[in-house]
C-alpha cells in the first residue's frame, strides 16, 4: 500500500492568515470571534462571527489571473488564498509561481469541500429592484429587464465546485478532482477521498480539505433559525463558543478554510520535502436518525473513528491527541461524547482534547483547518488550549487545559460530523526517524 | 480488489417516472421538453424546460412523513432510490447496515423564492443601492421557514436516503455540477473496490428549473432559446445547435461488491468496469478546446477497465446541445479513440430528455445499463443537419438495434470537471 503524508498547510481563518500565523496565533489563545464587521448586524440576535482579516484577493493570484477574481464569491476567494499558502508551504513550483512548472500536472489531485454558496444579496436586490411590484417580484419584468442586469457570469460565483476549479486552473492541476458538500464534514471527507486517490496510484499529489463562509446575513438568519448559535455572548465573544462546557449555549458562526498538500512518501522524500506527519486512516459514515440534529447515541460518529483508526492499524489506546468537532451546542456536544466514549470507552478522559474552535468559531465546510491544527500540534508537540472549557458537560471529566501544552505526540486524530448526519475522521501518524 | 456490480436502478425523469415507461420513449424518439410551468418564464429569453410531470412523493414510497419536507431534488432523490432499493430485492432487515453506504452528486434544494425576494427587496434602499441589513434581519427572521432553508444544503438529499433506507456506512455528496452523478458512482466504486462497504446507493438529483437557475443558465448564454418548437429544441451535434434545455429529476443506481450480491443471489444488471476522473485546469467558462481533460478522463476509464477503445461498443455522450462541448466532445472522442471513432455509435439522450445537471450522468448511466440489457441504442433526435465538427454516428433520429456489452458514458461539468465511467456485461 502507497503512504501518504502531509507535506504543506495552507490556512485562512479568523485567527489569520498562513499556517505560521494560525498556529502562533492558536498557540498565543488569542480569539477570532468578534462582533461582526463585514455587515450591520444589529437585526441579529447573534451578532458576532469568526471573521478572516481583511486581505487583497489580488496579492494570492498570479497577475494574469486578476481578472478572474471578480466572479469569486468570498468562498472561493478562502479557498484561493489557502491554496496559495499550501502551495508556498510545501516548496512546490506550480504554474502559478513559474513559467517551468516542476509538479507532475496530471498525477495532481484537488479535492476541495464547500458549503451552499450565498449570493450577493446587493448585487441580486439592485437588480430584483427593477422588476419589482411590491414586495414582490414581477416574473415578466424580471425576464425582460431584471435579470440582464446581472453580469453574464453571475451563476460562476456561486457553484460549489468553483473553489476547486479556480486553485486547478490557478496552479494547473489536472489529476483528478472533486468537490463534497457535506456541510461541516466536507473538508475531512475531501481529504479522506483525496488520500484514497494517491493510495490506489491514481495521483501522487493533492491539494484537499474545504472552504466557506457562514459570517453573512443569509448563513447568519438560518444558523438563528435553526437555534444553533449562542445568543447571549454579543457583548462576550471571546467566551462565546464553549466546546464540552456546562455553559455553552450555542455555536458561533465564522468564516475560513484550510487545505493540505498530500503526497506519496517516496515521492515526497525524493523531493526532499519538508513532512508533517503521515495521513494514516480515513473514516466514513453516516447517522440514520434524523436530518436535524446528530443521533445522540453516537453511534456512527464513533464507528467513523474506529474506522479510520482500523485503517490506520490503531487501537484507541494509541491516541494520544483529538480535535473534537466540539461546536458547543449542548445537545451535539453531547452526541458527539456518547459517540466517543463508545471508541475510547474509560480511556476518553485519557485523550488530550484541543477543541480550537472556541478561537476560531465554528468553520463549517472550512474544518480542514481542525485537521490542520492537528497535523500541527502532532508535529510541534505542542497542544492547543482549551481556553472555554471550563466546566464539565454532565460533569463528564476530559483531559482538557486552559493553557498550552507540550507532550509528544505520535497520533492525533481529527473528527466532524454534519448536520444531515455524515461523519469522518482522520488519524494522523507521526512519521517514525 | 472488490469487482462491483450494479443491482438495482431507478429514475423519475422528464420523461416518466419508471426505467420502463422513460426507456421507451427515449427509443422511440419522445421528447420531455415543453413550456415551462413551475413558474412564469414566459419573457425569460428561455421559456421551455424538461420538468418533471405529475410527480407526487406519496405514489414512491410508503411513509411520507416528513420526507415531503425535502426539496423537489430530495423529493426525486427519494422515490428513484426508492425505485432502485425495491429493483435490486435487498432487504434491509438481512444487511449490515453500517456496511451500506451513499454516495451522491446532488444539487441545492430549492430556494424558498417569495421570503427570500420579499426580504431583499424589503430591506433595498433606492437612493444609496444598498441594502439595509437590519431591516433584512427583521423581515427574513420573519418570512424565512427554518425547515425550507435547511432543506436547500445539498447534502440534504443524501441524508433523506440514509433515514429511508437505514443505511449508515461511508456517505457522501459531491456537487462537481453537469459530471456530479457520474462522478458519484464513479467514487462510490472505489469505496466497495476497496472493501470499505458492501453496497453502495449511487446517483444524483437535481432541480434548477426556477427563476434564478433559468436566469443563471441564460445570462450564460447556455441553453437553447427555441422556445417556438420545445421538441426541436436540445439539437446535440446538429449544425444548427443553439444550447442545452434545462432538465430536471434524479437517477439511482444500487452498487454492490460481486461477492455480496452473488451471497444473497442477486440479479445482476451490469458490471462498472472502469473510471476516470481529470480537471482541464483551462477556464471557469470555457472547456479545452482541445479536449484534453476530456481526453485523459477517457483514457483513464479505459486503462481502469483494462480495455482498448475497440472493446467500446457505444458511447453515451455528455452531447448538451451547445456549440461548444459537442465540438469538443467529437474531437476529443476522435483522438482517444482513433480510427475506432467513426465506427463506434455515440447518441444523446439530452436531445429528448434535456440536461438534468448534477442527476445528468446516473441518468445517462442507466441508459448505458438498459442498452446493454436490450442491444438497443437510444438515438441522437433532431440531427438534421450535418456539422462538420461532428462526424461521428450519433444514431441519428431512430434507435437502433446493435450489439452492446460495453458501453462508455460521458460527463463535463462547468470549470472543466470531466467524468468517464464504462458498464459492461455481467460476465460470472
Amino acid at each position: 500500500m502507497r503512504r501518504v503524508v502531509i507535506t504543506g498547510i495552507g490556512i485562512v481563518s479568523p485567527i489569520g492568515i498562513g499556517a505560521q500565523t494560525f498556529w502562533d496565533n492558536l498557540l498565543a489563545k488569542k480569539v477570532g470571534i468578534r462582533r461582526i464587521q463585514s455587515f450591520d448586524p444589529s437585526g441579529f440576535s447573534s451578532q458576532i462571527a469568526g471573521e478572516v482579516p481583511p486581505f487583497k484577493i489580488s496579492e494570492y493570484v498570479p497577475k494574469s489571473y486578476r481578472k478572474a477574481t471578480k466572479v469569486m464569491a468570498r468562498d472561493i476567494e478562502l479557498a484561493v488564498v489557502a491554496a496559495d499558502g499550501a502551495f508556498r508551504d510545501a516548496g512546490l513550483q506550480s504554474r502559478a509561481y513559474t513559467d517551468a512548472p516542476t509538479i507532475p500536472a496530471t498525477r495532481f489531485g484537488c479535492n476541495i469541500g464547500a458549503g451552499l454558496i450565498n449570493v450577493d444579496l446587493a448585487e441580486l436586490t439592485a437588480a430584483l429592484h427593477a422588476a419589482r411590484d411590491g414586495n414582490k417580484i414581477d416574473l415578466q419584468r424580471w425576464g425582460r429587464e431584471g435579470m440582464g442586469q446581472l453580469t453574464p457570469l453571475w451563476l460562476l460565483k456561486y457553484l460549489p465546485n468553483m473553489l476547486a476549479c479556480h486553485v486547478t486552473i490557478i496552479h494547473e492541476l489536472k489529476g483528478p478532482s472533486n468537490t463534497i458538500t457535506c456541510a461541516d464534514a466536507s473538508s475531512h471527507l475531501a481529504i479522506g477521498e483525496a488520500f484514497r486517490t494517491i493510495q490506489r496510484g491514481d495521483a501522487e499529489l493533492a491539494i484537499c480539505g474545504g472552504a466557506e463562509t457562514k459570517a453573512l446575513p443569509m448563513s447568519v438568519v438560518r444558523q438563528i433559525l435553526l437555534k444553533r448559535v449562542t445568543e447571549t455572548h454579543n457583548d462576550s465573544p471571546a467566551e462565546a463558543l464553549r466546546p464540552f462546557d456546562a455553559d455553552a449555549d450555542g455555536t458561533v458562526v465564522a468564516e475560513g478554510g484550510g487545505l493540505l498538500i498530500l503526497e506519496e512518501y517516496e515521492h515526497a522524500k525524493a523531493r526532499g520535502a519538508k513532512i508533517y506527519a503521515e495521513l494514516a486512516g480515513f473514516g466514513a459514515s453516516q447517522d440514520s436518525y434524523k436530518v436535524t440534529e446528530p443521533d445522540p447515541t453516537g453511534r456512527s460518529y464513533g464507528n467513523a473513528i474506529a474506522k479510520a483508526l482500523a485503517d490506520a492499524g490503531a487501537a484507541a489506546t494509541d491516541v494520544d491527541l483529538l480535535v473534537p468537532h466540539g461546536l458547543g451546542i449542548p445537545t451535539h456536544d453531547r452526541a458527539e461524547l456518547a459517540g466517543l466514549r463508545r471508541v475510547f470507552g474509560e480511556g476518553l478522559s485519557k485523550v488530550m482534547f484541543a477543541p480550537i474552535k472556541a478561537q476560531t468559531g465554528a468553520l463549517a465546510a472550512g474544518c480542514g483547518v481542525d485537521a490542520a491544527a492537528a497535523v500541527l500540534s502532532l508535529h510541534a508537540g505542542r497542544v492547543p488550549a482549551a481556553i472555554n472549557s471550563r466546566k464539565p458537560l454532565d460533569g463528564i471529566a476530559l483531559n482538557l487545559s486552559p493553557e498550552v501544552r507540550e507532550a509528544n505526540i505520535d497520533l492525533a486524530v481529527s473528527s466532524v460530523y454534519s448536520l444531515g448526519g455524515q461523519n469522518a475522521a482522520l488519524v494522523f501518524r507521526k512519521l517514525e526517524s | 480488489m472488490h469487482r462491483v456490480v450494479i443491482t438495482g436502478m431507478g429514475w423519475i425523469t422528464p420523461m416518466g417516472h419508471s426505467i420502463e415507461s422513460a426507456w421507451k420513449g427515449l427509443l422511440a424518439g419522445e421528447s420531455g421538453i415543453a413550456r415551462t410551468s413551475l413558474f412564469d418564464a414566459a419573457t425569460f429569453p428561455t421559456s421551455i424546460s424538461a420538468e418533471v410531470k405529475n410527480f407526487r412523493l406519496a405514489d414512491h414510497i410508503a411513509e411520507v412523513g416528513s420526507h415531503i419536507d425535502g426539496g423537489r431534488n430530495t423529493q426525486f432523490a427519494l422515490a428513484a432510490c426508492s425505485q432502485a432499493w425495491k429493483h435490486s430485492g435487498l432487504d434491509a432487515a438481512k444487511l449490515d447496515l453500517d456496511q451500506v453506504g451513499i454516495y451522491l452528486g446532488s444539487g441545492e434544494g430549492s430556494l424558498d423564492f417569495d421570503a427570500f425576494t420579499a426580504a431583499n427587496l424589503r430591506a433595498w434602499q433606492p437612493a444609496t443601492n444598498t441594502l439595509d441589513t437590519v431591516k433584512w434581519a427583521e423581515v427574513a427572521l420573519e418570512l424565512m421557514n427554518v425547515t425550507r432553508e435547511l432543506e436547500q444544503e445539498p447534502n440534504m438529499p443524501l441524508s433523506h436516503l440514509a433515514l429511508l433506507t437505514g443505511a449508515r456506512g461511508p456517505a457522501m455528496n459531491c456537487l462537481t455540477a453537469c459530471a456530479a452523478s457520474t462522478q458519484a458512482i464513479g467514487e462510490a466504486t472505489q469505496i466497495l473496490r476497496r472493501g470499505d462497504a458492501q453496497v453502495m446507493i449511487g446517483g444524483g438529483a437535481h432541480s434548477m428549473i426556477h427563476p434564478f437557475g433559468v436566469t443563471g443558465f441564460n445570462r450564460l448564454t447556455a441553453l437553447s432559446i427555441a422556445n417556438d418548437d420545445p421538441a426541436r429544441a436540445s439539437r446535440p451535434f446538429d449544425a444548427q445547435r443553439g444550447g442545452f434545455v434545462l432538465g430536471e429529476g434524479a437517477g439511482m443506481v444500487i452498487l454492490e461488491t460481486l461477492d455480496h450480491a452473488t451471497a444473497r443471489g442477486a440479479k445482476i444488471l451490469a458490471e462498472v468496469a472502469g473510471y476516470g476522473s481529470t480537471a482541464d485546469a483551462f477556464r471557469i467558462t470555457d472547456q479545452d478546446p482541445q479536449g484534453r481533460g476530456a481526453i485523459v478522463a477517457m483514457q483513464e476509464a479505459l486503462r481502469d477497465a483494462r480495455m482498448t477503445p475497440a472493446d467500446i461498443d457505444y458511447i453515451n455522450a455528455h452531447g448538451t446541445g451547445t456549440r461548444e462541448n459537442d465540438g469538443n466532445e467529437t474531437l476529443a472522442i476522435r483522438s482517444v479513440f482513433g480510427d475506432r471513432a467513426k465506427r463506434c455509435p455515440v447518441s444523446s439522450i439530452k436531445s429528448m430528455m434535456g440536461h438534468l445537471i448534477a442527476a445528468a450522468g446516473a441518468v445517462e448511466l442507466i441508459c448505458c445499463v438498459l442498452a446493454i440489457r436490450d442491444n438497443m441504442l437510444p438515438p441522437t433526435m433532431n440531427l438534421h443537419h450535418p456539422d462538420p465538427e461532428c462526424d461521428l454516428d450519433y444514431v441519428p433520429n431512430q434507435a437502433r438495434p446493435a450489439r452492446v456489452d460495453v458501453a462508455l458514458s460521458n460527463s463535463f461539468g462547468f470549470g472543466g470537471q470531466n467524468d468517464s465511467i464504462i458498464v459492461k456485461r455481467f460476465v460470472g
